[in-house]
């Protein structure tokens, strides 16, 4: 096909080989080509240069399915019996209940600093700056930062716990607020109603399903990096138990079993919090 | 004697745009007055600066004989507990129900902790009822605001500004988002409210047959002055133009008189 008999103005670029292009090369595709062949250069290297010293790979994999049959197909508690299992699995739920309610308090009212449409610009820049700060430090950084002044444990858990939930639900309940509509506001303005009687008779009352919708996503999160901090900064649960089962007693068949109740009950706290979602709407 | 007065008023948006330019008028007490003019012209400006949702620059806005334009926080919002506002979006809070919206419109006159967490007496109940009853909304009372039409949301606003117990009511567009049978009956409520409750109406309005049709008296804006202020029957189809700057054949009311 010759592209130069077309009768439109500008006609089709060719490659080398005198095939038409449908794309042209721009720099964020030369980046992106770039980037995957360095990647894949580096995966090659790594294998090359990894020190297996006595290990033997297809030993090695087959190994590892066979703990992974031990923990999953054959899970077994010794340490733990049922009931004391379900009661740390109740004491990580506290945790991440405990912060996110805690966190959800504090963090409405700072996002009524910080939603764009109800505060002072100058207060909410300054209020947005410094909660994307504490937003950008892991949560479990902020664990172990206040583990040094509370001491490791579970305090240290909750504040820390507390501390990451703020930083998100400011912005996420700043983003509902700024949702509503302006003239709601103006119109309780005008009957002469106060601030804090617009905010808890037009501005919570239109944002509240939205914010709820962030609360229980929030816990959710809350109730996985409990887990995570159960171990990590002994703040006791469900965690803290299959950390002492994996590094401490190796008792594969027991960490299987945590494993796949913590599962089951993250599935759960899903299930239940799409349900309540539909119901507030 | 006069409810509202504005002297002088002067009001400008990023200091090159003038919404008003040296207005003056007056409107007495029991009067029902509509307000017209071209989208832009400054009639939502004008409006807004009574229950200063809009500062003005200069000049002196008098409502029942007080100075508003320097009050502080308080006194304002007592000076807004008087004045109603309807609103072309209804602007009432969606999730809360009928009787809630209407209740509001009584928020500013309570404490704000009882106003804040919704806390109203017996009375304050019975007579948001009363004015539902009145609007024909008594059978809504429970529903909440988004299952309305927008006519059924419109009489809520009302509701709520009649629930102010005013002495004055601004309506900003009140039946522009409207089909003409609701606009009818939310036309007609403001003129009954106007005349059985002698409260004051300022009313912006889009329609100018609808205009002269409700109202005692017809303030024509055009670019921020004001361009007519007279009865309507004296509205001659030459000041209609020259409020909306137009020329003779370019409106659509000049298509009905042909």
């Amino acid at each position: 096909m010759q592209t130069k008999t077309l009768p439109c103005p500008i006609s089709l670029q060719q490659d080398k080989k005198g095939r038409m292009k449908i794309a042209v090369k721009s720099k964020s595709s030369i980046a992106i080509r770039w980037t995957i062949i360095s990647l894949i250069m580096l995966t090659i290297l790594a294998f090359f240069t990894l020190e297996r010293k006595e290990i033997e790979v297809g030993t090695a994999i087959v190994d590892t399915f066979h703990n992974f049959a031990t923990a999953f197909f054959h899970p077994k508690l010794h340490y733990l019996t049922f009931g004391k299992m379900l009661y740390q699995l109740a004491v990580t739920f506290s945790l991440g209940a405990l912060s996110t309610i805690i966190g959800a308090l504090i963090a409405f009212f700072c996002s009524l600093l910080c939603a764009g449409n109800i505060s002072n610009p100058k207060v909410a820049t300054v209020v947005k700056a410094f909660v994307s700060f504490i937003r950008a430090v892991p949560t479990i950084l902020w664990v172990l930062i206040f583990a040094v002044s509370a001491g490791v444990g579970s305090i240290a858990a909750v504040v820390g716990l507390t501390f990451h939930s703020i930083s998100y639900l400011v912005k996420a309940y700043a983003e509902s607020i700024e949702e509503i509509d302006n003239g709601t506001i103006e119109a309780l303005k005008a009957s002469g109603a106060s601030y804090w009687q617009i905010v808890f008779q037009a501005i919570l009352p239109s944002s509240m399903s939205l914010m709820l919708s962030w609360t229980f996503m929030r816990f959710e999160i809350n109730f996985a990096n409990a887990v995570a901090i159960g171990a990590a900064a002994g703040a006791g649960g469900i965690g803290y138990d299959l950390f002492m089962s994996g590094s401490f007693y190796f008792d594969l068949q027991e960490t299987g079993y945590l494993t796949i109740v913590i599962v089951i009950a993250v599935i759960l706290l899903e299930m239940i919090s799409t349900k309540v979602k539909e119901r507030i709407k | 004697m006069a409810l509202l007065e504005f002297k002088n008023v002067n009001k400008m948006y990023n200091g090159e745009t003038r919404a008003l330019n040296d207005v003056n008028f007056s409107v007495n007490r029991g009067e029902f007055v509509s307000i017209i003019g071209a989208s832009g012209a400054g009639k939502s400006t004008l409006l807004r600066s009574v229950n200063r949702l809009i500062d003005v620059d200069t000049g002196e806005i008098l409502f029942d004989g007080k100075e508003i334009t320097k009050l502080n926080k308080k006194d304002l919002r007592s000076v807004r507990t008087q004045v109603g506002m309807i609103f072309q979006h209804y602007n009432l809070v969606n999730r809360l129900s009928v009787l809630e919206n209407v209740l509001h419109g009584r928020l500013g006159q309570k404490s704000v902790f009882s106003g804040a967490i919704g806390k109203y007496t017996e009375d304050e109940k019975q007579e948001a009822f009363e004015i539902l009853k009145l609007l024909g909304l008594a059978e809504q009372a429970y529903k909440r605001c988004d299952e309305l039409s927008g006519g059924q949301k419109q009489r809520v606003g009302i509701a709520r500004a009649i629930m102010q117990r005013p002495k004055l009511i601004l309506c900003d567009e009140p039946i522009a988002s409207l089909d003409p049978s609701s606009a009818k009956v939310i036309m007609d409520h403001l003129k009954e409210i106007n005349q059985k409750m002698q409260i004051t109406c300022l009313v912006n309005l889009h329609q100018v047959d609808v205009a002269k049709n409700y109202s005692e008296r017809i303030i024509g804006v055009n670019a921020g002055r004001i361009v007519y202020d007279g009865s309507p029957e004296n509205l001659t189809r030459q000041e209609i133009h020259r409020i909306y700057g137009s020329k003779t054949g370019d409106l659509i009311t000049d298509m009905e008189e042909k």
